[in-house]
């Protein structure tokens, strides 16, 4: 925890200079570039925050991996990345497509997540409330926590593992990481295919490997791109991803879905009406 | 009287300002458009009979008695978790049993007397709560994570 600590006062003495600099006579806010990322003590990169720097990543819940088309028109929403595939390249089974498609015209009337199901990969990342990115030098492992839903996290093993040769599948599967310079990429498979792979209602099967890219761009902003490598659903790899939001002096808070949760009873989609 | 244009623009601007707030922190973990209809804004008057102050999303419920008919509705409205309301101003007591607030929302689909909830305003103050519990939902009512069919 001591490197962790260190990393904290480093993370601090980077963005106060950044807070600093702005106050120091430069342009006015917003005018100027973002403040740099902030480092660990040792140089890497960190996707948190800090005693001084209180936020966490607010997950866009209108970000598409892919784009669609309305009246004509591509709609391409603001966090997504502009390289990501339009929805027609996307390379779907038959099978897949159709359950996608179904899943677009019940206005995602039957996501598992909104019936407090953990949903893994890409689908935690646009999750609202709150995404903190937990790295944890001493024991080899990154978090990743989700406010939203079932209040849950998953774990990103990066001792140098591989993935297990049997294992039971799981809602988040088994996950390795590595850095690449400032990205994190992490590997993982194992699912038992129960969630939906975005808040659009993606497919996927348990033949899923997912590869996900996460990287800060500036302090204010988390870049996070999925590859999608399932012969279950598609007849390709894809991907894409989307840019998650510094959310300054957002922290963790007790949001439990399985409190009280009457949505799933009254997301009829239009067939309610 | 000037003094109280001063206040009501004081209280349309902190109003303004609130809303804003919620309509930017505000979202919701499931899918707004499968459960309620953005074209279906709705406004009601009533009589706060219970308010749930819990988890996923907070829960208020106003008795609402039509014009004519003089019959009473129960109608229940959705909002924010507890957290992002507190966030915006709410506390788990700013609404009384028995009290009066208009509410304005967007009907739920399911044709219950549901809703989710805009904005409240307590008829005895004029205090303007914001509520919106679902991306995007702002003044103008967007239409959250619904797009069209492809």
């Amino acid at each position: 925890m001591r490197r962790l600590a260190t990393g904290s006062i480093a993370l601090a003495l980077l963005v106060g200079l950044a807070v600093h600099g702005q106050q120091a006579g430069g342009p006015p806010p917003g005018a100027q570039p973002p403040p740099p990322a902030p480092r660990w003590a040792d140089g890497r990169i960190s996707f948190s925050g800090s005693p001084t720097d209180v936020g966490n990543w607010e997950g866009p819940a209108n970000a598409s991996i892919f784009f669609e088309m309305t009246n004509g028109k591509e709609v391409r929403p603001g966090p997504s990345l502009p390289t990501n595939l339009s929805l027609k390249d996307v390379p779907f089974q038959p099978w897949a497509k159709e359950l996608y498609l179904q899943r677009h015209a019940s206005l995602q009337a039957d996501d598992p997540h909104t019936r407090c199901k953990p949903s893994g990969g890409p689908r935690m990342f646009h999750t609202p409330y709150g995404i903190e990115i937990v790295d944890s030098p001493d024991t080899n492992e990154v978090f990743v926590l989700a406010v939203g839903a079932p209040h849950s996290w998953r774990v990103i093993h990066t001792d140098g593992r591989a993935h297990p040769q049997d294992f039971k599948p799981s809602w988040y599967g088994h996950s390795v990481g590595k850095w690449e310079g400032d990205t994190l990429v992490v590997e993982s498979t194992g699912y038992n295919a129960r969630a939906w792979l975005t808040r659009e209602g993606v497919p996927y099967t348990d033949k899923l490997k997912l590869t996900e890219r996460i990287s800060r761009p500036n302090h204010n902003q988390l870049r996070y791109e999925a590859v999608i490598d399932d012969p279950g659903a598609y007849t390709a790899k894809w991907g894409g991803g989307w840019n998650l939001r510094w959310s300054e002096g957002n922290e963790p808070f007790d949001y439990l879905c399985q409190e009280n949760n009457r949505d799933p009873a009254r997301m009829t989609g239009p067939k309610g009406e | 009287m000037p003094s109280q244009t001063l206040s009501r623009a004081l209280q349309a601007a902190l109003a303004a300002v609130l809303l804003g707030a919620v309509a930017l922190a505000a979202q919701a973990h499931h899918s707004f458009a499968a459960q309620y209809d953005s074209k279906k804004p709705t406004s009601v008057s009533g009589v706060v009979t219970r308010v749930e102050w819990t988890n996923p999303h907070v829960y208020i419920y106003v008795d609402v008695t039509d014009a004519k008919s003089k019959k009473v509705t129960n109608w229940g409205f959705e909002m924010g978790p507890p957290h992002m309301l507190q966030k915006t101003g709410w506390k788990r007591n700013s609404l009384k049993i028995g009290e009066l607030v208009d509410v304005d929302g967007w009907l739920a689909r399911d044709g219950s007397h549901s809703a989710n909830a805009r904005r409240v305003t307590r008829k005895s103050t004029g205090e303007v709560l914001g509520a919106a519990s679902s991306n995007s939902q702002t003044l103008a009512g967007n239409q959250g994570t619904q797009r069209p069919a492809p």
